[in-house]
């Protein structure tokens, strides 16, 4: 039975705000309906729409993994009016949610593999949910080593930095790799693009998925390192970026093609993208 | 398949006692324009048209539509949805407007994500069409297996013969319609009117002017998204009106807002929108997935022929010339679905 209702946005309460950057903020929240909480079901990958009311929706990639708990977390960059409004908001306050949608990361087939993340910018926020997916406890010995490669352009710039210092190298198995564009004093670690600091990591092709995400243009730059690293478009994932209006394949606009990214996507294989039209 | 007679000369009595039993949709002529409204009665309604201005698509898709209300005082939300359709008689509809309706269903009704506003009009409306008396010089119908005279899709369809309209009744909707006003809907003598139908539908067959052949069409678009035709003089004098867009029954792209009524509260608006705007796939950091005209004319014309086919089996054009008869700078679709078939033959 397809769902009936679904721009009906549900109210959610903010719970927790997180100062990313000066322009970029997380926001933990619940539905108030504590039903509609349990049974959610989103998987690591997939988007909502975030009603901010008076200003209209947006379409936010869901930050948190499901197994973290009954909650959701929207890391939100300050671009535009309902994005201003939200990054206004405090603890307590209310906005509305309706979701969970797009497809995700395809996790089944990734069992059994090393997965390597690549992300830049705030951008690391929709690989995030598969990141901790595989570093959960429930779900951990189904994956091999998992390394996330992060780069931002300043230390003001980087995201999720308890994440990347302390949380994720923590953990079993794992391998973090943080860069900034251009040196500062205060900053100890890498310094250089993405690109570059991928091909100086240099990871193997054997056995290992790559997930990327971020701006168009360290895409760009980005693949052909993992083409020469002798990873083949079906190891190469990422996930897209499209303006929307309803994410339920009707409002038309966010097409590659015949392909819908908010029904179809937004997670793409390179596979995948290559038989698509160069649109997006 | 059953078939009743109306009397043109009890039209009048229909439509005013359809007007009195349900909302009535019907062709009216506001200045120059036709289009449909609910309508109070015979009075009001405009039936010396050949094709309205405006296609019915809004009586399920209304060009600004509420979708919900909201209520929000910083620490309280609610939202109301308004109550769903009440049932209602679309009369009037031409052939190709009703199979552009067909078009929308797979759109709105979906496996997974349906569309309770859209549902709720279309399973409470009637749809009563109207074959066409003539054919236009921009109809070309034919070439998506349409008709002057064809009723896919229709509950009832009225054909005028002479001083009576041959009624069919192609679904149990329109029989119930037809059963409940039976001293209007006459059972006698309707066989007769049947072979008149089928010369009509074959005369006008024959009155089509523009020549449309889609064959290698999509198979041409299907291997080629770059083709130098895109940038062609013919499609760069696109100038971005988006007219093509409103005026097209299977157009079905909306924009979602919020309008503000008051310090907490609001409604939520769904409201047509155009792919021909460069705005339509602006993203909020200033990336443009379709910059200039190009793409988005591209985009159009394979929606038209490709991308609705891919996804729903079904062409996202029914032939209702109106883009063609509207557009300020005559872009013409059957040009170039002619000129994609030379390029395809050519290649």
């Amino acid at each position: 039975m397809p769902n009936t209702s679904p721009l009906t946005p549900y109210p959610v309460t903010i719970t927790k705000i997180v100062d990313e950057t000066s322009d970029v903020k997380t926001f933990t929240v619940v539905f108030d309906d504590p039903d509609i909480m349990e049974n959610f079901g989103n998987l690591p990958g997939q988007v909502c729409m975030l009603s901010v009311f008076g200003e209209g929706e947006s379409t936010i990639s869901i930050t948190s993994a499901p197994t973290r708990g009954k909650f959701l977390e929207f890391t939100v960059k300050r671009v535009g009016r309902l994005t201003n409004v939200l990054h206004q908001m405090e603890v307590g306050q209310k906005f509305g949610v309706r979701g969970p949608y797009g497809n995700w990361f395809p996790y089944d087939m990734m069992k059994g593999k090393d997965l390597f993340f690549v992300g830049g910018g705030f951008a690391l926020a929709p690989i995030r949910s598969l990141i901790d997916f595989a570093l959960s406890d429930q779900y951990r010995s189904d994956y091999g080593k998992v390394e996330v490669l992060y780069g931002a352009r300043s230390m003001d710039d980087l995201c999720f930095k308890s994440d990347l210092a302390e949380r994720w190298p923590k953990l079993h198995n794992t391998g973090i790799y943080t860069t900034i564009d251009r040196a500062e004093e205060a900053w100890k670690g890498h310094v250089g693009f993405v690109p570059s600091y991928v091909e100086e990591v240099a990871p193997s092709p054997e056995n290992k998925i790559a997930i990327i995400a971020g701006p168009p243009i360290m895409i760009k730059f980005t693949l052909p390192v993992f083409a020469k690293l002798g990873f083949k478009d079906e190891q190469i994932i990422t996930t897209l970026e499209m303006r929307m209006k309803c994410c339920l394949g009707k409002c038309g606009r966010c097409n590659i093609g015949s392909k819908f990214v908010c029904v179809d996507g937004p997670v793409f294989s390179l596979a995948q993208l290559n038989g698509m039209p160069k649109e997006y | 398949m059953e078939a009743r007679i109306v009397n043109k000369g009890q039209l009048s009595e229909l439509l005013d006692k359809l007007a009195k039993d349900y909302d009535l949709i019907a062709p009216i002529q506001e200045e120059t324009v036709t289009l449909f409204r609910k309508i109070s009665g015979a009075k009001d309604a405009f039936l010396e048209y050949t094709n309205s201005d405006i296609s019915p698509k809004g009586c399920f898709l209304p060009q600004n539509e509420k979708t919900l209300s909201y209520m929000y005082t910083g620490d309280t939300l609610e939202i109301d949805k308004p109550e769903g359709a009440k049932k209602t008689v679309l009369f009037g509809a031409r052939p190709c407007d009703i199979k552009a309706i067909l078009t929308l269903d797979p759109v709105f009704e979906g496996e997974k994500f349906g569309d309770e506003y859209y549902s709720s009009k279309r399973e409470s409306t009637v749809i009563i069409g109207l074959s066409c008396s003539k054919v236009l010089s921009t109809c070309f119908c034919y070439a998506f297996e349409g008709g002057p005279c064809d009723g896919t899709g229709s509950d009832l369809l009225f054909t005028e013969i002479g001083d009576k309209y041959y009624v069919e009744v192609n679904t149990e909707k329109g029989k119930a319609l037809a059963d409940a006003y039976s001293q209007i809907f006459s059972s006698q003598g309707a066989d007769q009117l049947a072979k008149d139908k089928e010369e009509l539908a074959k005369k006008l067959a024959g009155e089509f002017v523009r020549k449309v052949d889609l064959t290698g069409v999509k198979e041409l678009l299907d291997k080629n998204f770059e083709l130098a035709y895109w940038s062609g003089d013919d499609q760069k004098k696109c100038i971005g009106c988006g007219t093509c867009t409103y005026v097209c029954p299977t157009c079905h792209c909306f924009d979602i807002f919020d309008y503000t009524t008051g310090d907490f509260n609001g409604d939520r608006l769904r409201c047509w929108d155009s792919c021909m705007y460069p705005e339509y796939t602006l993203c909020a950091g200033g990336h443009n997935p379709r910059p200039t005209r190009k793409e988005r004319v591209r985009n159009r014309f394979m929606h038209k022929l490709k991308y609705h086919l891919d996804r729903y089996n079904m062409v996202g054009c029914v032939g209702c010339g109106r883009c063609v008869k509207k557009c300020p700078v005559n872009i013409d679709i059957t040009k170039i679905i002619n000129d994609l078939k030379e390029v395809a033959q050519n290649a």
